[in-house]
């Protein structure tokens, strides 16, 4: 079974595409939701492997969900839009699936048929993420996992990054959050305006930087806003000056 | 079907040469050289027939006129941006230029014949001239035919430069007001929102057919309103909140049970002019800040009252607050410049934070249109 998530902030287009989803025989409609929020977690906790997007959400646009996605997990995204010729003009450049509003049921099916084509041959939804990422600005919130639910954090706020496995430990000044994500996934995530990496298992924001205090064989101690002290190994210590002396 | 059209296709031309033409003064200097010239060869002409007359006398005489004629000449050209105003009235115009004719004359006969005597003296000639009586009245008779004929030709060039300046100005103000209506057609049917509307019709077509279908007569009663109204600028109150129904129910329809709607209406202001398509980019407005961007439940509230003197509309919804950097959106913009262009400073738009959402509220004077 191929099990799906529906995002819509608009009742009747939520209903066509249940209604025609729930119809086809191999679908599972797992969860249906009403804005770009619960659009992230429903994915995060569910693991569908189709989601139908609307781009115009609230809380967080259909793209700025994508964008959020771990980009090895990510499921296929189906991008459902009435006008946004920017993203149309992505979809059609990476071939990624959408639906424009309003369509008919011989388009729906197409689609869908491309959509189990898809997961016949294991792709995941990582060129959706790519252009999601390109094309909101995901770079200045960050979605975490806060008890059972998601919450939204604002990227300035992160003072740096510590991998631990496959979890990333993301430490702000009220407290920290573990995501179940790579370093280096998140770091392309948040790009590299803010965020340099000092470590194999830390990265680090260059604002909450304090001073550097040289140790032996060219390893440096880095002393954060907060009083906490970090390692930089010598691996990164060149990308590190380079961007301090910007 | 204009609604979605081009900016370009409106059909607005631009005007080239605005300002007050210094091309036509250098024109109306050249003539005047020209002029003089003229005057001075032919009056050697004529004299160098006579043995008796040296070169120099009617280079002298006509010199000696066009010299101080220039002076005058340059003091009506300054202050011609002063009576600027009263080209429209050529009566008032011409009087306040020739009302100077008596000091003029005076300055020109006293000026002119010292000159003459002056250079005469200086040779050791004696320049001879009919009695003084009748120097000043032949001088003076001279004087008011050739300030009139001049000043004719000033009065040509300066209202052809005054024409060309109200014809641009004409010009911008209309080309302003059409792209206003055409920004105020883009604004209110977006694609965006047709193309959501007809996925609405779509969907509601497979579960109750009836809802469908009224669906698509709201959406093409809009549309037949938004075409019409380009061409007319006013309507009454009651067509446009009737708009303003069709809108509300088509997107009432798409946000369902995230929006109620109350309308409270002055049943005695239905008949009241007012913009057409005034009122539509307001309710856009709540929809597009107030409804979209949350998951709670909206209620917008269209009034319409008399409040000392004038009409008054607002459109307010509940849930959000403008941000603390809000600016204007281009809807608001187009409604303030069309208030101004059609009632100047006695109609208003403000929008602010109100109870536990925000309002717009436009302010129309009851009596009174200034067009």
């Amino acid at each position: 079974m191929i099990r799906v998530v529906i995002a819509d902030d608009e009742a009747p287009a939520r209903e066509k595409l249940e209604r025609w989803l729930v119809e086809q025989p191999d679908v599972d409609v797992v969860g249906v939701v009403e804005d770009g929020l619960s659009a992230a977690q429903c994915i995060e906790q569910l693991r569908p492997d189709v989601a139908f997007l609307d781009i115009q959400m609230p809380m967080l646009s259909g793209l700025q969900v994508v964008g959020q996605l771990e980009l090895s997990s990510a499921p296929l995204i189906v991008f459902v839009t009435a006008f946004d010729e920017h993203a149309v003009k992505a979809f059609d450049l990476n071939a990624v699936d959408y639906l424009l509003k309003p369509y008919d049921q011989d388009r729906f099916a197409r689609t869908l048929q491309r959509v189990r084509e898809r997961l016949h041959g294991h792709e995941s939804g990582a060129t959706a993420v790519a252009i999601g990422r390109a094309r909101a600005p995901s770079c200045e919130r960050l979605l975490v996992p806060d008890r059972e639910r998601l919450q939204l954090i604002d990227a300035a706020s992160i003072e740096w990054l510590e991998a631990d496995d496959n979890y990333v430990h993301v430490h702000t000044p009220a407290r920290s959050y573990l995501l179940r994500r790579t370093l280096q996934d998140l770091l392309s995530q948040l790009g590299e305006q803010r965020f340099v990496r000092i470590h194999k298992s830390t990265a680090v924001n260059i604002n909450s930087i304090e001073s550097l205090t040289p140790l032996f064989k060219g390893d440096y101690e880095i002393h954060l806003n907060n009083g906490r002290i970090l390692r930089l190994s010598r691996r990164y210590r060149e990308a590190l000056f380079v961007r301090m002396g910007q | 079907m204009n609604v979605l059209s081009h900016p370009l296709s409106a059909g607005v031309h631009t005007d080239y040469g605005a300002t007050f033409p210094p091309k036509t003064l250098v024109t109306f200097w050249a003539l005047w050289a020209a002029f003089w010239l003229l005057m001075i060869g032919v009056s050697i002409e004529d004299q160098l027939r006579d043995p008796l007359t040296r070169w120099w006398e009617p280079v002298l005489s006509e010199g000696s006129s066009a010299l101080v004629s220039t002076g005058w000449m340059w003091l009506a050209v300054r202050v011609r941006e002063r009576y600027a105003p009263y080209l429209d009235k050529p009566l008032i115009w011409f009087a306040s230029y020739l009302h100077w004719l008596p000091l003029v004359f005076i300055t020109w006969i006293t000026v002119v014949y010292s000159i003459r005597h002056g250079v005469y003296a200086a040779v050791g000639r004696i320049y001879e001239h009919p009695t003084w009586g009748f120097v000043v009245v032949y001088e003076s008779f001279k004087l008011t035919i050739f300030t009139g004929l001049w000043l004719g030709i000033l009065f040509g060039i300066d209202s052809y430069g005054q024409w060309q300046l109200q014809r641009h100005r004409l010009l911008q103000t209309q080309k302003a007001l059409a792209q206003a209506q055409l920004a105020q057609l883009q604004g209110q049917l977006r694609p965006h929102f047709l193309f959501n509307a007809l996925n609405t019709v779509s969907a509601l077509m497979h579960t109750d057919v009836a809802r469908a279908d009224r669906l698509v007569a709201t959406l093409g009663d809009l549309l037949r309103i938004s075409l019409r109204s380009s061409e007319n600028e006013m309507t009454p109150l009651a067509e446009e909140l009737r708009t303003l129904e069709l809108y509300a129910g088509i997107m009432h329809e798409r946000f369902r049970d995230r929006v109620t709607l109350s309308w409270q209406t002055d049943q005695t202001l239905l008949d009241i002019p007012v913009p057409a398509l005034l009122l539509q980019p307001l309710l856009e407005n709540v929809f597009k800040h107030g409804v979209e961007p949350t998951v709670t439940r909206v209620r917008i509230t269209i009034s319409v009252r008399r409040e000392s003197g004038s009409l008054e509309i607002v459109v307010s919804n509940s849930g959000s607050m403008l941000a603390p950097e809000h600016h204007d959106g281009m809807g608001f913009r187009n409604c303030r410049e069309r208030l101004s262009i059609i009632y100047g400073d006695a109609a208003s738009l403000r929008v602010r934070n109100e109870d536990d959402g925000v309002a717009a509220r436009v302010s129309i004077p009851l009596t009174g249109i200034i067009q």
